[in-house]
């Protein structure tokens, strides 16, 4: 069944993924102009120089990579990985260094005149790498040094993310990690054990971030970042015993660090089903949405505010298309290596989406992962074609050997 | 699943992989149903509330029209210049940053010079990892106190430009501007609130060149008479909406409640309906575009139609300021005694209610408005309560006659022994003095040279039940119901509270006595009017009436004009046409007669009828006395009552009856047409 029929010639283009891709980069360019078209109007910006085209831009340069990415087959680009792992890693401590500060994170490369998120790159790297390690014969993946060695592979990028501060996108390796492990064939009894002892630490944590006293707190977060945490959690910022005016001061972070989420819940919810139409969302004209962030972290809340239930169905629907697409793909690829890789791709996306969406209806805690291909972002869009780009590479040289 | 039917069904992990994707699509798709769909409505009014703010706009105010719809009170237009300061934010912004910086150089100085620069790159290395390198931090405070400072600048500095194109410095308080930004950014700060047609024209001209600067038109009361009839027509002042519930409003425009007077009384009609508008406000507060929405237009107050006549009113406030120039304290009430109209009512002394359309400052509230024992604000007409002395002779007589009394018949006024030449009326041991003198009296004689004697002994003998029935029939001891503010009732006992003890004045001979001459008792000017009205008009006891009609402010609506009956009879008293008789026929020789006590107010061809009364009254610990002259006219076809009442006056006949006189002359000159205005109606 799911091996392709012989007598049945299919396309070799997946032609409903990128309809799908295509699709996805229009109503992006849309509500991004819906966002940021006035206020690049009112700063009398050059129609080139729009955020919206920006976005255009970098779909038409990752459509290009995309194209060339085709012409070589996924295997032969695969012994690069290594190579390029460890250029992803130089790249992410450089950051350190030369980076570029944007609110009080250093994620950005300065190049002139394009920024570059060394962390988008280091995704894809990773990607191949560990698609690359574990694509081995799978009796080899039984010994535990494997297993470790695959492990470190993840963690070591993922502590250097860690560091920026970006903790969003240094969580969005894990599933990765393991869903490419769990596919290959590692021992579900080490997954199993690694899934549990890595929940425990993380419960650990979070009980210490929340609840400690401050003299007990162990784990060193940047303060906004507990701050999400507590919001998410709905605890109550003002400490027992608390003096009148520190009571008002922890009032006012509480709303300060609520109201991205608690805007763009309103801007979400006060859409209704059918929304108030392309431009007529008020939350990001009004400046209730975070200026900052209205156009790239929080671009849903735009969409869902304007076309309402309905659109957001519809983004739902198209990136439900595109994902299947890659898991069809990661079943008919011809060897184990296609197959990991397409995993991997599938879920790297599927995270993005599940905790950026999640991340605007209150699902999951606020962290800074873009939208795939609909934020504003030049790195993001251009890495995220790039990683369909490798599903289709895939499913171009599925038969070839 | 047929879809699914496409993955390899042996390849168990890639469909695990697959089912884990769609259960979290389908957890974000129940979220998002749950926000879109179920709780859309909560959102959608949540969102609302943050991003508009409703303003309750006040309405046109009614005007106040006299009988023959001459302006009272009215309203003009008058220009407010506003600055808008949502125009201003990249200016509040930019001085922010210009503060930012001189503090930011300030504080590096105090911490000891310019931070060095790195002297090596390992040291340039180093540094970036600094968390904070010398950056200076600024708490939220610091903050706050630097965008205050920076937009005090930017407002004062435009309010100063405004002002000297204009050729004048306007204030601006620091305090005021910080109020105005907490509570209400979206509105416009008011800079100027009334401005001379010659600035008008000028920011027409030249203010579009000033960011955030605009004209707004605002409706203030006018008062084309000045004063004129303040006491009846009332004042505004500011309403602050205090106990009234509305909270659905964000802020209220400034709005007017009536003081005193008819505004005060009919503020619910004058008033109308207010509306309400929407102003689009951003997340910072300030106003997100110029334009507003009304959602609710307001509805203009109701055109008040009152009896009066204003050129009478403006006489007769003449002839009762001439009385003691600048120094009255008195009231007068003119009132058509066939209906109960009230034509003019004046209260000395008068203030001007254009001081309360800005605020009266407190000094002047203490020292001017409630100064004893002016109180300019006091409707003296209708709310101050008066001992009536000798025009209350006009109901002892009215019960005498009632109960039998011989008109014809002698009474002896007998001598006063301490006084040779003078009378006084002994009661027990008690001696009441005496203005006639000794000598025979009938009930004319009596009645013109207002014999306390002879009211005094035909009172007692007459009893409590009988007199005080009399002052009841003419409403005495209740209000009247005319509806011009505040009224008073009057201290005028029932028959019960005195024969019970609980009237305070008590029940014995002696207070009868007084109260048979009009002491110890109480009355308001415009109940003496009514009664007078009853007199003259043989028996009718109107409700006295000052509004005639409440118009629709527009003439084309379809609400319909409410008119006020005239002549509503309150009681009637039905006493034989020869009892009236005498008793007008006695006033009328009160004034006749050259021994009359009201003769000052004789006039050629036109028979005034009066009574003239003084009574003497312990106020502030000194004695003092009300000076009446209680009257209508003319004899044959009465037409007018005139109730001229003075404080601390010399006489009735010596400092009333001459201001009634000037009223009736008026008045004869305007029948006659030798005086311009209109007497029909």
């Amino acid at each position: 069944m799911f091996a392709p029929s012989l007598n049945r010639r299919e396309p070799r283009i997946q032609w409903a993924m990128w309809s799908a891709v295509l699709g996805l980069m229009l109503i992006g360019t849309a509500f991004i102009f819906s966002a940021t078209g006035d206020s690049d109007a009112a700063a009398n910006l050059p129609w080139w120089r729009y955020r919206a085209f920006g976005h255009v831009l970098a779909s038409v340069a990752g459509i290009a990579v995309v194209s060339g990415l085709c012409l070589v087959e996924y295997g032969r680009l695969a012994r690069w990985a290594l190579v390029a792992y460890w250029a992803s890693i130089v790249l992410l401590v450089c950051v350190f260094f030369f980076g570029a500060s944007r609110n009080g994170a250093k994620r950005w490369l300065d190049l002139g005149p394009v920024q570059f998120q060394p962390s988008e790159f280091a995704k894809l790297a990773f990607l191949f790498a560990l698609a690359n390690f574990l694509s081995r014969p799978a009796d080899e993946l039984r010994l535990p040094g494997n297993f470790l060695k695959a492990l470190g592979m993840a963690l070591l990028p993922f502590g250097i993310i860690l560091k920026e501060p970006d903790l969003g996108s240094a969580l969005v390796f894990m599933p990765s990690t393991l869903v490419m492990m769990f596919v290959a064939g590692v021992p579900r009894a080490m997954l199993g054990k690694f899934i549990g002892g890595g929940a425990l630490l993380a419960a650990l944590v979070l009980v210490d971030v929340l609840f400690a006293p401050p003299g007990w707190k162990f784990v060193k977060l940047e303060g906004y970042q507990s701050r999400r945490l507590q919001v998410y959690f709905g605890l109550d910022f003002t400490p027992r015993g608390a003096t009148p005016e520190q009571a008002r001061q922890a009032r006012m972070l509480q709303r300060d660090t609520a109201m991205n989420v608690d805007q763009a819940l309103i801007s979400i919810g006060s859409g209704g089903i059918v929304g108030k139409g392309w431009r007529e969302g008020t939350q990001h004209s009004l400046g209730f949405l975070p200026r900052l962030g209205a156009h790239n972290d929080f671009i849903f809340s735009v969409i869902a505010e304007e076309k309402g239930f309905l659109g957001s169905m519809t983004v739902l629907a198209l990136y439900g298309v595109v994902l299947f697409m890659g898991i069809r793909t990661a079943g008919q690829a011809r060897d184990r290596l296609g197959r990991i890789l397409a995993t991997g791709v599938v879920t790297l996306l599927s995270t993005h989406i599940f905790v950026n969406i999640g991340m605007n209806i209150r699902l999951v805690p606020v962290t800074g992962i873009p939208l795939p291909l609909l934020s504003a972002g030049g790195t993001s869009v251009l890495c995220s074609l790039v990683a369909i780009g490798i599903l289709q590479n895939i499913h171009l040289y599925r038969r070839h050997h | 699943m047929l879809v699914f039917d496409q993955l390899n069904k042996g390849d168990r992990n890639l469909r695990i992989v697959a089912w884990a994707m769609l259960a979290g699509f389908l957890a974000l798709a129940a979220q998002l149903w749950r926000l879109q769909v179920f709780s859309a409505d909560r959102y959608r009014a949540t969102q609302l509330t943050q991003s508009f703010k409703t303003v309750r706009m006040p309405a046109l105010r009614g005007k106040i029209l006299d009988r023959h719809r001459n302006e009272l009170v009215g309203n003009v237009p008058r220009f407010r210049l506003d600055l808008y300061l949502h125009e201003l934010r990249p200016q509040f912004k930019a001085e922010y940053q210009k503060i930012k910086q001189q503090v930011l150089v300030a504080k590096r100085g105090a911490v000891g010079g310019e931070a060095a620069p790195e002297e090596n790159f390992l040291a340039h290395l180093l540094s970036k990892f600094r968390k904070h390198k010398n950056a200076a931090r600024f708490t939220s405070d610091e903050v706050a106190a630097m965008e205050r400072r920076a937009r005090f600048l930017v407002v004062s500095n435009t309010v100063a430009a405004v002002g000297a194109r204009m050729g004048l410095s306007l204030p601006l308080n620091e305090e005021a501007l910080q109020r105005h930004y907490l509570q209400r950014r979206f509105l416009p700060l008011s800079v100027l609130p009334n401005c001379t047609p010659a600035q008008v024209a000028f920011v027409t001209e030249q203010g579009g060149s000033i960011p955030g600067v605009a004209l707004e038109q605002v409706a203030v009361r006018s008062y084309p008479n000045g004063p004129l009839g303040v006491h009846l027509l009332g004042h505004l002042r500011r309403d602050d909406g205090e106990g009234e519930d509305d909270s659905s409003f964000d802020y209220r425009l400034p709005d007017y409640v009536g003081g005193i007077g008819l505004e005060q009384s009919f503020d619910r009609e004058l008033r109308g309906v207010p509306g309400a508008k929407s102003i689009l406000v951003n997340s910072a507060g300030y106003r997100a575009r110029q334009a507003e929405e009304v959602l609710t237009p307001a509805q203009p107050g109701q055109n008040l139609v009152t009896t009066l006549d204003r050129d009478l009113q403006k006489e007769v406030e003449k002839a009762l300021n001439s009385v003691k120039a600048g120094d009255e304290r008195g009231a007068v009430v003119v009132m058509d005694p066939r209906n109960g109209d009230v034509l003019a009512m004046a209260s000395a002394p008068a203030f001007n209610p254009v001081e309360f359309i800005d605020g009266v400052s407190s000094a002047r509230w203490t020292n001017f408005f409630m100064a004893e024992p002016w109180r300019p604000m006091f409707n003296r007409a209708t709310y101050g309560e008066y001992a009536p002395g000798s025009i209350f002779k006009i109901i002892n007589a009215l019960a005498l006659l009632e109960n039998g009394l011989d008109p014809a018949e002698l009474f002896t006024v007998g001598a006063d022994p301490a006084r040779p030449g003078r009378s006084a009326y002994h009661l027990g041991r008690r001696k009441i003095e005496d203005t006639a003198p000794p000598g025979e009296y009938d009930f004319r004689r009596a009645f013109i040279r207002s014999s306390n004697s002879y009211f005094i002994d035909h009172g007692l003998k007459l009893g409590w039940e009988k007199l005080l029935a009399m002052g009841h029939h003419f409403g005495l001891g209740e209000h009247t119901g005319i509806r011009i503010g505040e009224e008073a009732d009057g201290d005028f006992p029932t028959f019960s509270a005195v024969q019970s003890g609980r009237w305070k004045q008590g029940s014995s001979q002696g207070v009868l006595a007084d109260v048979s001459i009009g002491q110890q008792i109480t009355v308001t000017p415009v109940q003496m009017a009514v009664m007078l009205s009853t007199v003259a008009n043989g028996g009718k006891v109107f409700w006295p009436r000052v509004v005639d009609r409440l118009e629709p402010a527009d003439v084309l609506s379809e609400e319909p004009t409410v008119n006020v009956k005239p002549g509503q009879l309150r009681d009637r008293i039905e006493l034989p046409q020869r009892v009236w008789d005498l008793v007008r026929a006695a006033m009328r020789d009160d004034v006749l007669d050259n021994e009359g006590s009201g003769k000052a107010s004789r006039l050629k061809d036109f028979a005034v009828c009066g009574k003239t009364g003084t009574a003497e009254i312990k106020g502030n610990g000194r004695k003092d006395k009300v000076t009446w002259f209680a009257s209508f006219g003319p004899y044959e076809a009465p037409r007018y009552v005139v109730i001229v009442m003075v404080e601390s006056g010399g006489s009735g006949g010596g400092t009333c009856a001459p201001v009634a006189k000037q009223i009736y002359q008026y008045l004869q000159g305007r029948e006659q047409g030798t005086v311009k205005g209109l007497a029909r109606n």
